[in-house]
């Protein structure tokens, strides 16, 4: 992509550089005093939002990693997550461990279910892979809702507000600061992954697998890799998602929300950080839109009966238009429209040599 | 650069189902040499490039470079101990730039694990740095400053197929293996890569074993021809002896009446 004249670099470190240009370091210095700055003008409502975007933004990337970068399907993600929060819950309930003891706890099972499920991986591809991770998820859940039945907590367990380093972390404030962080900090690391040797291992997996082995990458031991650390995130962020609900129950991972997080990488843009961000914006927020649209259009009324089939197929209407006619996702449109910005008022790109 | 490794590859046999792909065949590629396989259609070149990178199981026989055994080794390791291969159709890494897959070129000789690569701060940054230096040096061999930063799958498939030789060539192998590396390449784009192949045999001195249907340039540029047809060699020598004996004008043209 073309900045325009004006930016010479002289080493390759700047040429690597993320945020290598005035306006961008603008934009960046503007998103952060946002994000600072959004709970003194947002309502608690609208914070709650953000905050709910942030923690499916975790996930969305984590998400990303394995199938966008890596290639692998899964249809484990909602296993993956139950399994770091019913850490979280077990631990809590039985001996009452801090988080400086359950979040790794969490992160260890998540190691450990992500290698058990990334060995099929080294035989399966495609549908029979999905099929593999399928299964997973429903052995994470009847184990769960053993766990539950067996001990007496049909409804669920409850989780207390946790206690870091004095601090008791309940209030919406909070935790708006602490998954807003949460998320920033897994997009970066997202991003580096994406440009470092290992990142681009994965995407030459993803693209071709001989032409990687050829190149001396280890392709069984990538894959195990992606899937390691796509699920150690992802049960950390089931961990912390425990901890923010102050409660864990089964329903709360149904294979819907796999769909979801699918939805949210493939909305957004499968196997590009930004995409996953704005597809888990979209895919979170877009219930609320329906309701603020039918709230607007029949004032006064309670939500019609038709409300919630109507999200419901809002959702898979919308995933198969973007199959259809977006298939590069928010994404594809948001990079289209700043071409369309960086070229205006022509057409066409200059030729090479004007660049 | 290292210099070249010498390949042996020992009455190999490879066969697919009851198809005898390779019959016993031996090819010698001589350290820093350039040493063509030609053949008819069908003859096994392709066959015996994926059996001494590792892409295919062989039979009987063995593949040894520089004296050590490489066959039965996964590809992966084989590229480990130096044998970089630039295909036939190309098989790059389409939605990625030029400088992304000869970065991949690089895999063997960097280290950054997972976190090193996440932080990506202080030592995988400068390694990765020094690395694009090695890359940009590939870039400035084969003349490719302008694709550099072109998705690989917009580029003409001339360009293509030279940046598989770059991506190969970014590994810095003891042994470079190019199929059919000029088919799809434009007359100048021919003449281009015939200069590129003597720079990489005088100034790298990277032993070649090389796959190719256009005999004039074999002619001109290898050292030594070996020739298939049906999994069998039927000639071998310096190309003038090996592409005139009787036996090889037969397999292109057929018998005479």
């Amino acid at each position: 992509m073309a900045h325009g004249s004006g930016y010479f670099k002289t080493t390759y470190e700047a040429d690597m550089a993320l945020v290598d240009t005035r306006l961008r370091r603008l934009t960046l210095a503007a998103l952060v005093v946002l994000l600072a700055a959004l709970p003194r003008v947002a309502s608690p409502f609208s914070l709650e939002l953000v905050t709910q975007t942030a923690l499916a933004a975790v996930g969305a990337l984590a998400l990303n990693v394995l199938t966008g970068l890596a290639g692998q399907i899964s249809l484990g993600h909602a296993g993956f997550l139950c399994a770091g929060a019913f850490t979280v819950g077990i631990l809590v309930e039985s001996v009452k461990a801090p988080p400086l003891v359950t979040l790794p706890a969490a992160a260890l099972v998540g190691a450990l279910l992500g290698t058990l499920v990334g060995v099929p991986s080294l035989r399966l591809k495609g549908l029979y892979l999905a099929l593999g991770t399928l299964a997973m998820h429903f052995v994470v859940l009847y184990a769960a809702s053993e766990y539950q039945a067996r001990w007496g907590f049909n409804t669920g367990v409850s989780v207390p507000a946790p206690t870091i380093a004095g601090i008791r972390f309940r209030s919406g404030l909070q935790w708006y600061y602490v998954l807003v962080a949460f998320a920033a900090l897994t997009t970066l690391l997202s991003v580096n992954l994406t440009r470092s040797r290992v990142g681009r291992a994965w995407m030459a997996i993803r693209d071709r697998e001989i032409a990687a082995a050829s190149l001396g990458i280890a392709v069984a031991r990538y894959k195990l890799l992606a899937f390691v650390a796509s699920s150690v995130v992802t049960a950390l962020a089931g961990a912390v998602w425990a901890y923010y609900r102050s409660f864990v129950s089964v329903e709360a991972f149904s294979f819907f929300v796999t769909i979801e997080f699918i939805a949210m990488i493939v909305i957004g843009g499968m196997g590009s950080t930004l995409g996953a961000l704005l597809g888990a914006s979209f895919v979170t927020l877009l219930p609320y839109g329906i309701d603020a649209v039918v709230g607007a259009l029949a004032p006064g009324g309670a939500a019609p009966y038709w409300l919630f089939p109507l999200k419901f197929g809002a959702f898979g209407l919308l995933m198969a238009l973007f199959l259809l006619f977006e298939p590069l996702g928010l994404v594809g449109i948001w990079r289209r429209a700043r071409t369309w910005i960086v070229l205006w008022p022509l057409r066409y790109a200059p030729l090479r040599s004007a660049r | 650069m290292s210099a070249g490794a010498a390949l042996e590859v020992e009455r190999l046999s490879v066969a697919f189902r009851g198809l005898q792909a390779l019959n016993g065949v031996s090819v010698r590629a001589s350290a820093g040499e350039i040493t063509a396989l030609v053949g008819p259609n069908g003859a096994g070149k392709t066959t015996l490039l994926n059996a001494v990178g590792g892409f295919c199981a062989i039979t009987t026989g063995s593949i040894r470079l520089d004296g050590a055994p490489i066959h039965g080794l996964p590809s992966h390791r084989i590229a480990a101990r130096g044998v970089g291969r630039a295909f036939q159709f190309v098989e790059l890494f389409r939605h990625m730039t030029v400088l992304d897959n000869l970065m991949l070129g690089r895999h063997l000789h960097m280290r950054a694990g997972l976190l090193a690569g996440a932080v990506f701060f202080g030592r995988s940054r400068r390694e990765q740095a020094a690395h694009r230096a090695r890359v940009e040096a590939v870039i400035e061999f084969l003349e490719l400053e302008r694709y550099r930063r072109d998705a690989v799958d917009s580029l003409p498939f001339g360009v293509q197929k030279l940046c598989g030789v770059a991506r190969a060539l970014a590994m810095e192998p003891r042994l470079l293996v190019l199929d059919e590396p000029s088919s799809g390449m434009s007359r100048e784009e021919k003449e281009d890569f015939a200069r590129f192949l003597l720079r990489i045999k005088h100034e790298l001195g990277t032993t070649v074993l090389w796959v190719e249907h256009d005999l004039e340039m074999v002619a001109d540029l290898a050292d030594r021809v070996t020739v298939l047809d049906f999994g069998q060699v039927i000639a071998e020598g310096p190309p003038a002896e090996a592409l005139s004996a009787p036996q090889v004008v037969e397999a292109y043209l057929g018998r005479q009446p």
